[in-house]
Order: C-alpha cells, then structure tokens, then sequence
C-alpha cells in the first residue's frame, strides 16, 4: 500500500466532503428554522456551477472573481425566493412545502436542460491543470481551493451562528419557534437570511467545484439526494451533524471508491441512512427534539 | 328547487348520473377494440389504465393518510422487475408471477413505512424518496441479477389459462388494452370501497387531526401502513402487468419522470378526492400526447403548474370544487332560514 496514493485519496475525500457539506449546511439550516425540505436546492448548486462556467468561459472571469459573483447573487435569489414563494409557508404545511420547491427544482432543472442540452461541459481556468507537489504527493490547486473555500464558509457561518445578534436568534428559532417569539425575535427576518445563506452557500458549492467535475444541469439533481441523506443521518436541522456527517460520507466514498467496484459508492449514503434510521432514528447527533 | 333534487321513480338524477357516467365510461373504455382499430388510441387506454391504478394508489396515501409518498415509483419497477425475471428466469406462469410481484412489492412498502413512520411524517417522505433512488442504484449496478443498463429484453407474450380449458394469448395492442383496463377497473373499484368504506374514514381522520383520531382509539400507524401496502400492492401489480407491453425492463422504469408525473395528477385532481384525480389521470395522459411537446419544456410547464396550485389551491381543482360545493349548500341553507 502506498502512502502517497492513500494521502491523494483522502485529501480528494475531504474536498468531496466539503462540498457536500456547504450544500447540506444550508439544508439543514433551512429545515430548523423554517421545519420545510427544499427539494430545489440542489438546482442552486448545478446553477451556481453553469453560471461560474460561462462567467469564466464567455465573460472573461478569473476564478475567484467568479466564485464571489455566484455566490453574491445566489445569496440574493436565495432572498427573492423567499419572499416570492416560501415565505407564506409554516411548519404545518410540510408537504406543501415539498411540493412547491420540487415544482420550482423541476422548472429549474428541465429549463436548464432545455437552454444548456444535458451535454457536460468542462470549465477551464488558467488553474485548472496546476498542482501542488509535496514530496511525492501531486495536488490539483483547484481541488485545495475549493477545500480553503469550504472552510472559509464553514468559519464565517460559525461566526455568524454563535458571534452575532442575528445568528442568536436563527439558533433560537430553530430551538423553539413560539420562545422566540414570545421573546421578540421576528420569525419572518430570520427564515429570509436562512434561505439566503442556505442558497448562498449552494451556489458557492457549485461555482467553487465547477472547475474539478463536469458542469451539466443534472448535476444538482443526484447531488441533493445524498444531501437529503446527510442531513438524516447527521439529525434533522441539526448543522454541526450535517458537517459532520458529509465529512465523515465525502472520505468514506472516495476511500470505498479506490478499492471497491463503484456500486458501493453510490449506494453507501443510502444504506448507511437506512441503517441510521433503524437504529437511531434522531440522526447520530439528533437533537431529540421535535421532528 | 334545483335540478339535482328532480325525482324519477324515487332516483335522484344526480343519483342515477353518478352511477351511469363511470358505468358509461367503463364500457367504453371495454368496448374501444370493438369500435376502432386505432393502435394509437389502444396506447393512450393503457397508459391510463396503468397511471389511474398509480395516480390512485398515491391518492389514497397521499389525500387520505396524508402522507407523502415517493416510494410509488420503486413498487412499480419493483413488480416490473420481479414479474419478468420470475418469468425468464423461473419459467413461472404469468398469472404466478405477476402475483409474486404485487406481494414482493407490498412487503417492500411495509418495511418501508414501518421504519420511517416511527420517526415522523418529514422522515418518511425522505426515506420513500431515497427508496425509489436506491432501486433505480440498484437495478443499473446489481449486473449479475437485473443485467444493469442493458435491461432484460424480450418478454414473451404472456398467456392467460382461462376456465372451460380456454386460453388467452395477450399480444396485439388491443389485447393488451383489454388485459390493463380490466386491472384498473378492479383496482380502483378497490380504492374506492376502501376509500368510501369505515377504513376511508378513519384514514381521513387522520390526515385531518393525528392527536384527535388516537384519541378515538385509531391507531394511524396501522392505518398508514394498510394504505401504504394497498398501494404498494396495486403498483406492484401495475408494473407487473406493463413490463409485458413493454416486453423490456431496464432502469429508467424507476425514472423520477414517473413520480412527477403521478404528483401532479393527485394534486390538480385535488388529493382525497377520487374522482378528480380519476378526471386529471385522463387529462393529463392524453393532453400532452396531442399537444407533442418536448418533454423537457412539459416537465417545466408541469413545474408552474404545481408551484401555481400550490400557491392558489392547495386543495388541488377537487378540494376546490368541495369547497365551492360546501359553500353553495351552507348559502341555501341560510337563504330558507
């Protein structure tokens, strides 16, 4: 067994994982504090992913340049979608809640496919084929920049969450909606910037990871099921578990991925979601509360 | 005094309407062989044959325990599967093996709603959604059983012993029509008896108020799970039967095309209400074809139609209806008054 090869692997993993993890964060953000599943999600991350590839393809974008414009606007559609369409929504109407951002995930998803056709398309970067070497391990730098990207969003929202008024009361109404009320938080300001940074976050997602994979409007539909599955196995609206467990599920895949037939790649989310469901049915890290 | 209260020999019209327009309905659907030859129009019959018995099995779950399934999808290419390989592979008898496949694909649904129901209703639509995922995974992976991409290919024409040592060979368009719109007769004649019947109403009871109903001494969970496995039953037998017209399984049975499309004939027919969605199942299958759209710019026109009503009528064109109904009666009442 080669040490160097194992390095490789886990270091892909981890930037799998992380990827996994932006877009399960904002997941799980949006189901504690606003209790609805957004089936769309996955769309804002393959839509994140088509608009870095033509910023940087038609419209002479570097990189970074692009992955801050992405996730600028994908914060600010993630407002307009809000007021547009979830707002109205409440706990109650879980599955209407469903029901309407899948109406939107397949107007997204088939609209792209009808503008883009469903051919992948690779985008390239001046970057795109530099490494890193360490002595006789080779790293992709856009695969590092995605993982420091990564990061860097984990560090800001964990300011966010725990350092700021505003990330207070999210936490809060996650905890107990009617508390928070009774206590002056106003549920309305708070599900808007969940929603945003949860779309925020997607979007980076995708602009940060559209120069490693290809970039085809099917992406974002295979992508947020394995996120629906994280943020099961790591407790519903629980965000450090949904970290965690992309984490955990990024490594796991891609070590499974270098020894085994590629079957048990895909099915390993699934599986261990079942698994998870029977014998802790909260999520590892479940709150036990609600839900 | 309205139309509907008009007496013949003590039978309200209305009365006498509700039961001939489905009974009309029935024989023409039975009859269409007899008066055309059109292949194209044997096609549509069994596409709605096989969407009615999905569309209302979802129903069922859907409208009346309130729970919201996407697991539909996997019980239809679960008894696709099952009813063509017990017969390449097995040699069974048709009848046996699309039997087998109706039984493989309840018990499939009872396992699935007995583990993700003990959690809560968020849990088990999650779970029924990765479910059909997991079998689509599976059909396309598991090579050695279900031959992967390639699908199992050639089915034989299914042949049928009837009593008084006839038998029936199901192999021409208009066959197949006959063979699927028999299914889908008896099988929504069964959502409705179960619909309409005490177990309808207990099932309603639930959706409407889970805290109430326990207090009556209902106890959902056995409720769901019967509502859960009759559905899983009735697709499983659906898929059973379609993989014979099709002659070819392979994955894209558990394509997520289908459980879009089933979604949006419950929720425009309104969930809960049998015969909306019975009309919207109709609709929905033949609009579309006559129209020729590409099938991605239809998905987005479904897309907006589902955001709209779930917007304007979350009760679906039914619930609306109901509700116009119930409004119309209380005014006449206040009127008397």
């Amino acid at each position: 067994m080669d040490a160097g090869f194992l390095m490789g692997l886990l270091i892909n993993g981890l930037v799998i994982g992380v990827i996994y993890a932006l877009v399960a964060i904002g997941l799980s953000l949006i189901f504690g504090v606003l209790e609805i599943v957004n089936f769309a999600h996955g769309e804002f991350y393959m839509l994140g992913a088509i608009a870095a590839y033509f910023l940087v393809a038609n419209a002479g974008f570097g990189y970074w340049p692009a992955v801050l414009v992405v996730t600028l606007v994908a914060v600010c559609l993630g407002y307009v979608l809000f007021e547009a369409l979830l707002g109205g929504l409440r706990g109650e109407s879980f599955e209407r809640s469903i029901l309407l951002t899948l109406g939107l995930s397949m107007v997204l998803q088939n609209g792209a496919v009808f503008l883009f056709t469903t051919t992948p398309k690779m985008m390239t970067t001046p970057l795109s084929y530099a490494t890193l070497t360490l002595g006789d391990l080779r790293i992709s730098v856009v695969r590092l920049y995605a993982l420091g990207l990564g990061l860097a969003a984990f560090a800001l929202l964990y300011v966010v969450l725990y350092r700021t008024r505003i990330g207070k009361a999210m936490r809060g109404v996650a905890q107990n909606r009617n508390a928070a009320l009774m206590v002056g938080i106003d549920p309305h300001v708070v599900a808007r910037l969940a929603v945003a940074i949860g779309i925020g976050l997607s979007g980076l997602a995708g602009a940060a990871l559209a120069p490693v994979y290809a970039v085809h409007p099917l992406m974002g539909f295979a992508f947020v099921f394995k996120a629906f599955a994280i943020i099961i196995i790591g407790g519903l609206g629980n965000v450090s578990g949904a970290a965690l467990a992309a984490l955990a599920l990024g490594v796991l895949e891609t070590l499974i991925g270098g020894f085994l037939p590629l079957v048990m790649v895909d099915a390993l989310a699934f599986g261990a979601m079942i698994l998870v469901l029977l014998v802790k049915p909260h999520g590892l890290f479940g709150r036990g509360v609600r839900v | 005094m309205t139309a509907a209260g008009v007496t013949v020999a003590g039978v309200t019209v209305a009365g006498a309407l509700r039961f001939l327009l489905p009974a009309g309905a029935c024989a023409v659907l039975l009859l269409l062989p007899r008066l055309t030859a059109n292949e194209y129009l044997f096609a549509l019959g069994v596409s709605f044959a096989t969407f009615s018995v999905l569309a209302g099995g979802l129903n069922l779950v859907y409208g009346y325990t309130g729970l919201l399934s996407f697991a539909q999808v996997g019980f239809f290419g679960i008894g696709a599967y099952a009813a063509a390989l017990l017969v390449t592979e097995q040699q069974w008898p048709f009848l046996a093996a699309v039997a087998a496949a109706g039984a493989i694909a309840t018990v499939a649904g009872l396992v699935i709603g007995y583990s993700s129901l003990r959690l809560s209703r968020h849990a088990f639509a999650i779970v029924t959604l990765s479910f059909a995922l997991l079998c689509m995974i599976v059909a396309r992976d598991w090579v050695s059983l279900t031959r992967g991409a390639m699908g199992i290919p050639g089915l034989p024409a299914p042949v049928l012993n009837l009593p008084a040592g006839l038998s029936w060979r199901i192999a021409s368009p208009a066959d197949f029509h006959w063979l699927m719109t028999i299914f889908a007769i008896a099988a929504n004649a069964l959502i409705y008896l179960v619909m309409t019947s005490r177990l309808g109403r207990a099932m309603r009871a639930i959706r409407q108020n889970e805290a109430l109903a326990r207090s009556q001494g209902i106890n959902p969970l056995a409720y769901r799970l019967l509502a859960l496995g009759l559905s899983a039953l009735l697709a499983g037998l659906a898929g059973g039967l379609f993989v014979f017209y099709l002659t070819i399984v392979d994955p894209s049975v558990f394509d997520f095309y289908y459980t879009e499309t089933m979604l949006i004939m419950v929720i425009i027919g309104g969930a809960g209400s049998f015969w909306g969605v019975l009309v919207s199942t109709a609709v929905l299958t033949v609009v579309p074809d006559l129209l020729r759209f590409s099938t991605d710019l239809r998905m987005v026109l479904y897309g907006v139609i589902l955001i709209i009503v779930m917007l304007v009528f979350p009760g679906g064109i039914g619930g609306w209806l109901r509700k116009r109904g119930v409004a119309r009666w209380r005014s006449v009442r206040v009127a008397k008054s």
